[in-house]
């Protein structure tokens, strides 16, 4: 498929040839310089030479059809769970190996086809059990197998009959994990088993060249080489005598571990001479740069560097893994990187070239990592998956070491084998499962984590702070391990910086902030100031409401500190209102009153502070509040000549200045819906009011009276709607106006109910709670129950948060409410032991259950003491206060005749 | 007469947008900033002022931060798996605690009531949920809770009142309670199928007593119904209800968000029993649910502002008048319900400009 598409293909792949060309050319480079090292000992020939050009071209014409992989994802279905998969070099081709499978499919666009099943023969063999597949970098036909008895098998997919095996070596005495062909050899094949040998086959003859031992002693390993040729292939045979039985028993145990799902360690079956002392081999890996390095793994945690020619001895060994490591993988550009993963959930990347291998960085996985594989043209990405629990296959930027890249979760099993499906094309991987299946995944479908992670946290803390995590900006790709070091100057709250073509390419990292805010925007300093400072008991209810005020003007809550004056205005004043004028102004009628409080206070207001007034007004500065509260004292003493501005001033101010609410209640009253009236009938109006302040209190029959007037309910809708639109000003001379109107504090209470329900809505629960004490009947009874209790628990819950525990219990013992003020006792816990027996006492009664003796009984009158308790502190005698009191007044002897002299002081 | 309306601003994001060379004082990477808004002579003008910095030290993204009861400390959770708690009291910060345990990505961090001690929950990437509890100054692993098939992604604590209980929400669509029995034992309840493909958030509501707490005889717990919120991958917001029998049920559906639900945030009760929950979604848009009939029954969605990106988070202030929204664009805004009903954003940019400069300079001296 990908060789019909060359040509379309071609153009855009010319521009990036040179560059791929010395990539693939690099290793010949290597290979021809130490080639006269490595052919003698492998016996090779010209020939080996003769292939290089051909293998040079074709490889070419590989990469140049890779650029056109077409494809989606994709799966089939297989007769028998994978163990292992293996892609062609033309990319169009994949064989999937397995216990009872091993079968060829060609990559189709649409679709996995089956094209050979190399499962031949009536009576399967267990070399037919694979544990391991490859297939040849070079030669498409050259594939060889692991088999789970130790048997290593070439296939050659040229040969005519229909059982293509080719080579069969059966020198490993246990599962051979790991076969691995040589990237630019032809014929180099090395394996790696449970037995803990790695072996190199040259595959034009019939046994191995060289074996290497994954044992750490040089010298067991020295010995084993050092023997004679003849000598080792007897022993071999002694062997692989001695271990006929045990191959079958053992691949049956690998089968039944692996179906069980951990298949860590070879069980019990390491009584071979050699399996004691050496370590399994877990993976074998030529490295992609150096032509006589390989990198071999094993399950004690150790990776060793060999050089293929010295089979004696390592050339290097490192402790990569805490337990086994299962896999590893060469980086394909960067030389010396060699990825590993193993048991502990890790994988790690080394870098091989300094002199001791140096950890560069380390990516914690979910699962043990049983496959590992580097992304093609994408640095700094591999892919995993693991062998057991979870079934998703993971991309990884190694520099983000907690959050997989990509994620893959098709599979519905273990995931056995991966495979990026062509050397230079970084989107289409291969897998095969136990669940037998066998994947084309997209990269561009894969499921992200990073994306589906939620980039911010956000909380608003008790004192309206607002703590704010949100992801930096990126690093640039390059930036290498350590992301914190060095001075990036980016402020922190810059957008982020993703480069969409490369959403992974950097690292991540949040910023976290904290605002503080204040009154308005939701800070809740005021909430502790004026939970503190507030007075809710022990004064008169005007001291009370003129503290409270006070409190909440320095606090800079004008609207508060508003609605305290309006309260004590309107539940504390009435005593001065002179009954004489009160008859004077029923005969007036309600309607007058209103407008005529409007004009007297501002009339008031405009002389005795001049323009200034309105500026502070209209600033809300809080002197205008006092201004207004000393209204009634300036009136009663101004004289008539200041009345005559007046006419001028309020209308001024209520046309030029006043909003929406005031000019309501001038329509809404009958008598100023004539516009040109106001002017005639104001002065009038405020004069004898004046005097009404004076000193009289109030006869309840004209509070009465005045209840029932049509115009005063009127008004009073006014009044509750502007309660909610903080228009305090103007509230507070309506509120004179009614009051001056005789109405009675009864009246209020639906004003005063909803603009408790309005504080309450606004959040500020206190506002309520604290009216609610102050006033506490003359309000409690229009609210309900359930809403008061509410209120109660919500402020109780809120003092408690911010530590008010004084505050919490004033509130709590001045609550009305039988549910809150029971909430101490609850919380109360009293513990009484046995003064005898010293043992806790059972919840009721007098009586120690154990010593069946009543507890603090009185020396005197032989009582139970239910209250105070006194005692001497010498003899432990002692009763009721009193009675101990006046027994020591007559006597310095103990009462109970113990014969101590009792002193009470 | 109204108030002066406060302008309002967020402090950072005006020392993002100005000329001056910020990083004078950023002078590493990632940190913990803390900003004062302070009220000066001109309460129109807000500064803003550098306080204090200290690294969070986190290596990857952090995806929650919450601040616990009192307000003192705050915990954050990050894909680095590590929970670390933080002493914010008085401007400082201070690293309590860097807790280890989880295998993945951590995903959301609760605190429970003092009243059952310090007690942090987390939940992970890696299915597991973690409970966190500190004795003698020491913070230890509780309990551990792997009921999960799939990444928990939400947790919450249930209020005081019902005892400890904490709602977890999972990709695997389910929703577990695990209610503490006493003695370390932790008792199990999931609901399966909760949310199609997954559940992203959950919140439980405040309690409110049905009926006067007059009417319970002294002494007997009042009758509570347990109620929570969750939003899921399905677009839904789903209210459930704890049955007669201790089972959930599912109570109302919510429908209006086009994409997934990122987070729901049922706001405190206080003030009148209305109840209000905000979400926000995928799909950039915020709603405010409320309902005012006390059956619970009917709530209607009121469309807060649609964002251009996705709004990952919503939280109530402590009283329940200001929402903070957190969006795709990094930025946060706060929103505050005018007196027609009206959803205005009271921490816009533009409006604080004019003290910016102040605020800067401020924040150098603060810093020398």
């Amino acid at each position: 498929m990908g060789k019909k598409r060359t040509t379309s293909g071609e153009g855009r792949e010319r521009q990036r040839l040179p560059a791929r060309r010395f990539r693939i050319a690099a290793p010949r480079a290597d290979s021809a310089d130490g080639g006269s090292f490595f052919f003698p000992l492998l016996g090779l020939t010209d020939r080996g030479f003769s292939d290089c050009p051909d293998l040079k071209m074709s490889r070419v014409t590989t990469a140049l059809g890779g650029s056109v992989l077409t494809g989606r994802t994709m799966h089939c279905h297989l007769d028998a769970p994978a163990n292992a998969i293996s892609v062609c070099r033309d990319a169009a081709q994949v064989v999937v190996a397995g216990r009872s499978i091993f079968k060829i499919y060609a990559i189709e666009e649409e679709q996995f086809v089956e094209k050979l099943n190399l499962r031949v023969g009536r009576k399967p063999s267990l070399n037919l059990s694979c544990a391991d597949v490859v297939w040849h970098q070079m030669d498409e036909n050259l594939l060889a197998t692991a088999a789970t008895n130790g048997v290593v098998v070439t296939w050659n997919l040229g040969r005519p009959s229909r059982n293509k095996q080719d080579q069969l070596f059966t020198e490993h005495k246990r599962t051979v994990n790991k076969v691995c062909f040589h990237p630019t050899e032809a014929h180099v094949l090395l394996s790696g088993s449970q037995d803990g040998f790695m072996k190199c086959f040259d595959l034009r003859r019939k046994d191995s060249v060289s074996t290497f031992s994954g044992e750490a002693t040089e010298a067991g390993q020295g010995r084993w080489a050092s023997l004679p040729v003849a000598q080792r292939c007897i022993l071999r045979i002694l062997h692989s005598f001695a271990h006929g039985l045990m191959r079958d028993a053992e691949s049956r145990a690998n089968e039944a571990q692996e179906s069980w799902g951990c298949p860590d360690y070879p069980l019990g079956l390491c009584s071979g001479p050699q399996a004691g002392q050496s370590e399994s081999v877990r993976d074998v890996q030529f490295s992609i740069r150096d032509y006589f390095t390989f990198a071999s793994t094993f399950e004690n945690g150790n990776v060793q560097l060999w050089d293929i020619r010295r089979p004696d001895r390592c050339e290097r060994m490192f402790t990569a893994h805490n337990g086994p490591v299962f896999c590893c993988d060469w980086h394909p550009e960067d030389r010396g990187w060699l990825a590993t993963g193993g048991r502990d959930k890790m994988v790690k990347v080394w870098d091989m070239t300094t002199h001791r291998a140096k950890e560069m960085h380390c990516v914690q996985t979910i699962a043990s990592v049983a496959r590992v594989k580097w992304r093609p043209e994408c640095r700094h990405h591999l892919a995993t998956c693991s062998m057991m629990v979870d079934h998703n296959i993971y991309v990884w930027d190694v520099r983000r070491p907690f959050v997989p890249a990509a994620m893959f979760e098709e599979h519905r099993d273990v995931t056995t084998g991966i495979a990026w499906r062509h050397p230079h094309d970084p989107s289409f991987l291969l897998s095969g499962s136990k669940d037998s299946s066998l994947c084309q995944h997209l990269f561009r479908d894969a499921s992200q984590p990073v994306e589906r992670a939620n980039p911010e946290g956000l909380c608003y803390g008790l004192f309206g702070d607002l703590a704010f995590a949100a992801k930096e900006s990126l690093v640039a790709a390059e930036s290498g391990r350590k992301p914190y070091t060095g001075d990036r100057r980016h402020p922190i709250f810059f957008k982020r910086k993703l480069d969409p073509a490369e959403p992974f390419a950097g690292l991540a990292s949040s910023a976290l902030s904290v605002f503080e805010t204040e009154p308005g925007g939701g800070g809740m300093r005021w909430f502790v100031d004026t939970a503190e400072r507030y007075a809710l008991a022990g004064r008169p209810l005007a001291e009370l409401c003129d503290h409270n005020a006070k409190v909440a003007r320095e606090l800079g809550r004008n609207q508060v500190a508003q609605t305290w004056t309006m309260l004590r205005i309107i539940y504390c004043s009435p005593g001065l209102v002179p009954t004489a004028n009160l008859n004077h102004s029923v005969g007036k009628g309600g309607s007058c009153g209103l407008p005529l409080m409007n004009s007297f206070n501002l009339k008031d207001m405009a002389p005795g502070l001049g323009s200034e007034t309105r500026l502070d007004r209209s600033k809300g500065d809080t002197r205008s509040d006092t201004v207004l509260l000393d209204s009634s004292a300036t009136l009663i003493t101004n004289e008539d000549n200041e009345e005559t501005e007046g006419s001028d001033v309020p209308a001024d101010y209520l046309l030029g200045d006043v909003e929406g609410e005031e000019d309501e209640l001038y329509l809404l009253d009958p008598e100023h819906t004539h516009p040109e009236e106001p002017e005639c009938v104001l002065p009038q109006e405020a004069f004898p009011l004046r005097h009404e302040i004076v000193d009289t209190p109030p006869g309840p029959e004209h509070l009465q009276d005045k209840a029932d007037s049509p115009h005063v309910s009127g008004s009073e809708a006014d009044v509750a709607s502007l309660a909610p639109v903080d228009s305090s000003f103007s509230l507070l001379s309506v509120s004179h106006a009614l009051y001056d109107s005789r109405l009675p504090p009864d009246f209020f209470s639906v004003l005063v109910r909803d603009m408790l329900h309005f504080y309450a809505e606004q959040g500020d629960v206190q506002m309520a709670v604290s009216v609610l004490i102050i006033l506490g009947e003359r309000v409690r009874k229009d609210i309900d129950e359930q809403t008061q209790e509410h209120w109660y628990t919500s402020y109780i819950d809120l003092l408690q948060r911010f530590r008010l525990w004084n505050v919490s219990n004033e509130v709590v013992k001045l609550s009305t409410s039988r549910a809150v003020s029971c909430l101490n006792q609850a919380s109360t816990t009293l513990h009484v032991n046995c003064s005898h027996c010293k043992r806790p006492m059972s919840n009721r009664g007098w009586v120690c259950d154990r010593c069946h003796r009543c507890a603090s009984m009185c020396a005197v009158c032989h009582h139970v003491v239910k209250g105070l308790f006194v005692w001497c502190q010498g003899c432990s005698h002692g009763g009721h206060l009193q009675h101990i009191m006046k027994w020591l007044e007559g006597s310095s002897h103990c009462p109970a005749g113990c014969g101590h002299l009792c002193e009470y002081s | 007469m109204r108030e002066a309306v406060l302008t309002w601003c967020v402090p950072l994001e005006l020392l993002c947008s100005h000329p001056l060379p910020v990083s004078a004082f950023l002078k590493t990477q990632v940190k913990l900033y803390t900003y004062r808004a302070c009220a000066g002579k001109d309460e129109m003008g807000k500064m803003v002022s550098v306080i204090n910095t200290v690294d969070t030290s986190h290596e990857d993204m952090i995806h929650d931060a919450q601040m616990d009861y009192y307000g003192t400390r705050l915990a954050t959770c990050s894909s680095d798996r590590s929970v670390k708690i933080f002493d914010v009291r008085n401007g400082g910060q201070i690293l309590i605690a860097d807790l280890r345990g989880h295998e993945g990505p951590v995903w959301q961090v609760a605190w429970a009531h003092p009243m059952y001690g310090n007690i942090l929950a987390s939940c992970s990437y890696d299915r597991k949920v973690i409970i966190w509890r500190e004795e003698n100054g020491t913070w230890e692993k509780s309990h551990e809770h792997a009921g999960h098939d799939s990444s928990v992604n939400s947790v919450c604590w249930a209020p005081h009142d019902y005892g400890l209980i904490l709602a977890c929400g999972s990709s695997d669509g389910a929703i577990s309670l695990l209610t503490y029995t006493g003695e370390g034992q932790w008792e199990v309840k999931k609901i399966n199928n909760a949310h199609t493909i997954g559940c992203n958030a959950v919140s439980w509501a405040p309690a409110v007593v049905p009926g006067s707490l007059i009417d319970q005889p002294s002494g007997q717990k009042p009758n509570y119904i347990k109620r929570f919120a969750s939003g899921g991958c399905d677009n839904l917001i789903k209210l459930w209800k704890e049955e007669e029998d201790g089972q959930w049920k599912e109570e109302q559906k919510l429908e209006a968000h086009s994409d997934w639900v990122r987070d729901v945030a049922w706001a405190p009760s206080i003030g009148l029993p209305t109840s209000t929950i905000a979400s926000c979604s995928q799909d950039g848009r915020v709603f405010i649910w409320t309902c005012d009939d006390a059956s619970g029954n009917t709530w209607s969605p009121k469309l807060l502002h649609k964002f251009n990106d996705v709004v990952w988070h919503v939280s109530w202030s402590i009283t329940a008048n200001i929402l903070a929204v957190s969006g795709g664009d990094n930025k946060v805004t706060l929103w505050k319900e005018s007196v027609d009903g009206q959803w205005v954003c009271i921490s816009d940019v533009n409006k604080g400009q004019g003290s910016v400069s102040a605020s800067v300079t401020e924040g150098q001296q603060n810093e020398q």
